[in-house]
């Protein structure tokens, strides 16, 4: 086992752990408002992780996945203001309404590649956003809806609901986590190598008999489930659902979490969304101008670490593994340079 | 109806001449750095302030379009040597780093200038009588000012010898490089120059449109649409694509509201990306 693989093993325990303790933890030693940031930011990192699996592991920059994440929202939004759905069918809509508006979408879409593919999915997401900023009886417009959550689970006379701050954070870990964990097992299989051959060269990958155009299109689909839980989860989370969120500006933001963490890996997204929100989150409270601060961030993490804050921290740990291994040949080298 | 079909369908040829020049500025940037610039629309933004502040000092609004522009000119060479130049040819990377300036320029502007839109009257008052409509004298003193910028650009790419240095890197870095042309220079300069007509575009727009700090961010999407749908590297398609989108959008806008209108020419875009990908004039300009 390399140095690398065992210190990531021992920082990924530690996450974990920390994430398992955050209702405990966080309120002893900062307070209760973080607990809520934490569980912001693991829903943002699963839409920056539906950025990701397309960029980052089929090679394809969605400008738009705002869309989904809108339409996640709404699924859950129109759900339970409009047609009084209860929890869970109102959270099958939302992640339904998303993969199905992916699919219609990505039909087109995966058609084209890099900056055509950009535009196209840029404007499939506007006009959406423009349709729910029209449609204001439905949608509320740009002020959104606002809606009571019903109960998660009820058995008899117990009910557990987001009311409960404790629940409501392990309900969203534990979505996100499955989640992570699914884009994981699918980044494993042949289906997530045959994602990685196209984004390397996709004319190559077409001549050993992929067929390119309906893996990118799962791969869509894929991405506009993430996004659509992610939209869901938002809409438990804000008890609110409004088309502000399917801006391109909500997708754009996706994009560079997704990048400055590191596209192409599995973890990246999460280190980007936290960098970006923790740093809002604190400075925003003290001065009013935070996006400075957010926009210097940006040019300096693509400046100093084009791979990603991922891609460098890899980058030390493998020139740690490199000065081990020299250390164990220094005889040899040092015979071959005399 | 027949005028207000006239008066929104000229609103929108005037519109879509100022968007040429900016999405001209966004397309050199593109084709020459591969930086896909999500800044563009504050570039832009950061010319209707400009002129916005120039009339505030000197009174004189017509100082603004001389000024203006050659501020943006000095802001983008400075912002390709410290931001663009350290990512040079990674896209990915160009629209993070551009995310990033785009978040400071609307910031720094609303530091300085404020939140609250502004309305700026334009420096020649009054109408005339056009083809059975009073139009406002501006909006053709502005129509006339971006075609002479539109026309001086063409002519600087074709007959300078940067303009010549800026298409030969674009053709060919490498060979370009070769043969002794600067390309690291040429660079700075393309981008300054683009920064430059999205500041003029600004100037020019400014008594037209509300001057405020997120001015921008609905015109970048229909600059880089324009930018596709004129065919990539393919500069006067870009400035027909955005005169047509502009102007189809204006004609909708007579019969619907302006919402709808917005949908309908994205919705015929998507058409034009998906069945002409290479753009619809390809073939028939150079």
């Amino acid at each position: 086992m390399t140095n690398r693989i065992f210190i990531e093993r021992c920082v990924l325990l530690a996450f974990a752990a920390f994430l398992l303790s955050v209702p405990w933890l966080v309120p002893a030693l900062v307070n209760n408002f973080w607990v809520s940031v934490i569980a912001e930011i693991l829903i943002w990192s699963l839409f920056a992780a539906s950025v990701n699996l397309l960029f980052g592991y089929v090679g394809l920059l969605s400008f738009g996945q705002a869309l989904y994440f809108g339409f996640g929202m709404y699924g859950v939004g129109i759900g339970i203001d409009q047609l009084h759905l209860s929890f869970w069918p109102a959270f099958g809509l939302g992640i339904s309404a998303a993969m199905a508006m992916a699919l219609v979408s990505g039909i087109f879409a995966v058609r084209l590649t890099w900056h055509y593919f950009a535009i196209i999915t840029v404007v499939f997401s506007l006009i959406f956003y423009f349709i729910a900023v029209t449609m204001k009886p439905l949608t509320g417009g740009d002020d959104g809806i606002n809606f009571t959550l019903p109960p998660t689970f009820s058995f008899g006379g117990k009910q557990w609901s987001f009311t409960d701050a404790t629940f409501q954070y392990f309900f969203i870990l534990a979505t996100v986590t499955v989640c992570f964990y699914l884009m994981h097992l699918v980044i494993r299989s042949p289906l997530g190598k045959a994602f990685l051959a196209i984004r390397d060269n996709d004319v190559r990958a077409s001549l050993i008999g992929l067929n390119v155009y309906l893996l990118r299109l799962m791969a869509f689909v894929m991405a506009g489930f993430l996004a659509g839980v992610a939209g869901a989860l938002f809409a438990f989370f804000g008890r609110y659902a409004s088309a502000s969120y399917m801006f391109y500006h909500v997708s754009g933001e996706a994009v560079v979490w997704a990048i400055v963490g590191g596209a192409g890996t599995l973890f990246g997204p999460i280190i980007g969304t936290s960098l970006f929100i923790i740093i809002r989150e604190l400075v925003s409270t003290h001065w009013e101008h935070h996006s400075l601060i957010v926009g210097m961030m940006a040019i300096l993490v693509v400046i100093l670490a084009p791979k990603g804050l991922v891609g460098l921290w890899r980058d030390g740990l493998d020139g740690l593994d490199r000065f081990t291994a020299r250390d164990k040949s220094t005889g040899v080298k040092l015979r071959t340079h005399l | 109806m027949m005028d207000t079909l006239l008066l929104l369908a000229l609103n929108g040829l005037i519109w879509g001449l100022i968007i040429a020049l900016i999405a001209l500025g966004l397309s050199v940037i593109f084709g020459l750095l591969d930086v896909i610039n999500i800044a563009h629309g504050d570039f832009f933004m950061v010319g209707t302030v400009l002129a916005w502040a120039a009339l505030e000092v000197t009174g004189n609004f017509w100082i603004g379009f001389i000024v203006v522009p050659l501020i943006c000119l000095a802001l983008g060479a400075l912002i390709q040597v410290v931001v663009i130049q350290p990512i040079r040819g990674v896209a990915a990377l160009s629209i993070v780093a551009t995310f990033g300036l785009s978040l400071i320029l609307q910031e720094v502007v609303r530091m300085t200038f404020g939140a609250t839109p502004r309305r700026m009257l334009p420096p020649i008052s009054g109408t005339v009588p056009l083809f059975g409509i009073e139009y406002e004298i501006y909006r053709m003193f502005a129509a006339v000012l971006s075609l002479a910028a539109l026309g001086a650009f063409f002519w600087f790419l074709q007959h300078t010898k940067i303009g010549t240095w800026m298409r030969a890197v674009r053709h060919d870095r490498d060979t370009a490089t070769a043969m002794g042309i600067p390309a690291q220079r040429v660079y700075i300069f393309t981008f300054a120059i683009g920064f430059a007509l999205a500041g003029f575009g600004g100037v020019v727009a400014a008594p037209i449109t509300t001057v405020d700090f997120r001015g921008g961010v609905d015109l970048l999407p229909v600059c880089f649409i324009a930018v596709i749908i004129g065919g990539l590297g393919n500069l006067p398609g870009t400035a027909a694509a955005a005169i047509l989108l502009s102007l189809l959008e204006g004609i909708i806008q007579s019969a619907a509201n302006p919402t709808v209108a917005r949908i309908s020419s994205l919705v015929l875009m998507s058409a034009v990306l998906l069945l002409r990908p290479q753009g619809l004039f390809k073939g028939h300009v150079r």
